[in-house]
């Protein structure tokens, strides 16, 4: 079981606070049905910490957990042991979009901003500077199944962020944008470490470390610096 | 908690209704099964010895029409929304929010279906006690939320989940009251007391108290299962 509490330490709005602190995770993910019964250990005693202001990478190769530890840190995912020190508010971008094909953008605004507890007008505030920082406003009365692939991914985006939440966990956010969004995306990034937004975003990428304060790497279940 | 939840079933229903698809079986199927399904039924009781009057057929398919759309239905909205709906219940409303506004989305497709297939089998062939029949078939719409949301919560693949929502179904209606000579598995499917009342309905008949206690209660049960179903989707996964 995962142990959550709210984070963290005393002085929370300082620029140096622990916005994020997972201690310990194991994670282990039970396959198939007997006789070819499988189990396949994820992570074994996984740790980072994220503080306000940051932003913070982690790397790993393919099915080393770095989607697994994102799910557990937002709670969509049990850990099997370990503690999750983390704010109420936070936001969560998914590697593949979690949307309602039939729904349009603006009622997924809708659904979310009640969802964080966000009043009408700071969620139309929120909204049309987001539609306009990532540049979709033209969609908001479409479908998600109408939309193409990249701006599905910027309403994934603009869902963790409209409720401006103190930690931001990003799992892949940029697949499917283009070079001009790939790098917007990186300029509101650091706009909001600027902040103090605490970023914990997983990448492939090594060309992205010189955007990155620090770097996790996942490697046989655990986290080390690098 | 209701400012929350009643805006999300309203957009989980609509998410449904934008499917043209849908729209189009939601008037299809129930004519469908009172014209055609019914003579079938009829034909299937006599072959395997049982005393299904055409009148009860066509009243009963009334009710497989209601069964069928809402399960399938009740399966579809589990299938297609799993991870949005976690996301949204992670992101603040919490799995049982988000279960409740699938049910209450669930109930207003079953009530849409009920009437429907109501309207098809009063247009049809008349009813005799058209309050018993729409409670009735309505008992079928509901009892199916059940199934299809079970399924829905147990089975992830679209094509699996669906074939057994189909066989489910199969069996509940060719096994239903004097489909044959010996009650075969009548006796056991959980549409047994609402096909009764149906069947009484459609005849004219009243139907003892047992016949309505038992469809409540299998009713309620349902909801219930289709309730938890709905959370086991929406909860933190282990």
């Amino acid at each position: 079981m995962t142990e959550y509490t709210e984070a963290l330490e005393p002085n929370a709005e300082s620029r140096t606070a622990v916005v994020l602190r997972a201690t310990g995770i194991d994670k282990s993910f039970h396959r198939g049905v007997w006789p070819r019964r499988r189990t396949i250990e994820v992570l074994k005693g996984a740790s980072l910490e994220v503080r306000a202001g940051e932003l913070v990478g982690l790397v790993g190769e393919n099915g080393s957990g770095k989607s697994t530890l994102m799910q557990i840190i937002v709670g969509l995912l049990g850990a099997d042991a370990g503690a999750v020190e983390r704010p109420e508010r936070l936001g969560y971008c998914p590697q593949v979009p979690m949307l309602w094909d039939k729904l349009t953008a603006d009622e997924h605004f809708d659904l979310f901003a009640r969802a964080y507890g966000l009043a009408d007008e700071a969620r139309d505030r929120a909204v049309d500077g987001l539609l306009k920082e990532l540049q979709f406003e033209r969609y908001r009365g479409y479908r998600v199944e109408e939309m193409s692939g990249g701006t599905r991914q910027k309403l994934n985006l603009a869902l963790a962020l409209m409720h401006q939440p103190k930690l931001l966990l990003l799992d892949e956010p940029y697949s499917g944008f283009d070079w001009e969004t790939y790098l917007r995306f990186w300029e509101m990034s650091e706009k909001r470490r600027a902040e103090g937004m605490g970023i914990l975003i997983v990448s492939h990428l090594l060309a992205e470390r010189d955007r990155l304060d620090r770097m996790y790497e996942l490697c046989e279940g655990q986290v080390c610096s690098c | 908690m209701l400012s929350g939840t009643v805006p999300m079933a309203a957009s989980f229903t609509r998410e449904h209704l934008r499917a043209p698809l849908t729209l189009a079986l939601l008037l299809v199927i129930p004519v469908f099964f009172v014209l055609i399904f019914a003579s079938v039924l009829g034909e299937f009781a006599k072959a395997l010895g049982g005393t299904l009057a055409e009148q009860s057929a066509t009243a009963i398919s009334a009710g497989w029409a209601a069964a069928f759309l809402s399960g399938s239905l009740a399966f579809f909205q589990l299938s297609s929304s799993r991870g949005a709906d976690r996301r949204l219940a992670a992101a603040g409303f919490g799995p049982v929010r988000v279960a409740s506004a699938r049910i209450a989305a669930a109930l207003v497709l079953g009530i849409t279906v009920s009437i429907i297939a109501f309207v098809t089998l009063w247009l049809r062939s008349g009813v005799e006690h058209p309050l018993h029949a729409l409670v009735a078939i309505f008992g079928f719409a509901a009892i199916y939320i059940g199934v299809g949301a079970l399924i829905g919560a147990l089975v992830s693949s679209p094509l699996e989940g669906s074939l057994l929502v189909v066989v489910v179904f199969a069996v509940d209606a060719f096994s239903g009251p004097q489909m044959t000579s010996n009650g075969g598995l009548g006796s056991f499917t959980p549409t047994q007391d609402a096909a009764n009342l149906l069947i009484a309905a459609g005849g004219g008949e009243g139907s003892p108290a047992a016949d309505w206690l038992g469809v409540s209660a299998v009713t309620f049960g349902a909801l219930l299962v289709a309730l938890i179903a709905f959370w086991f989707v929406a909860r933190t996964r282990s």
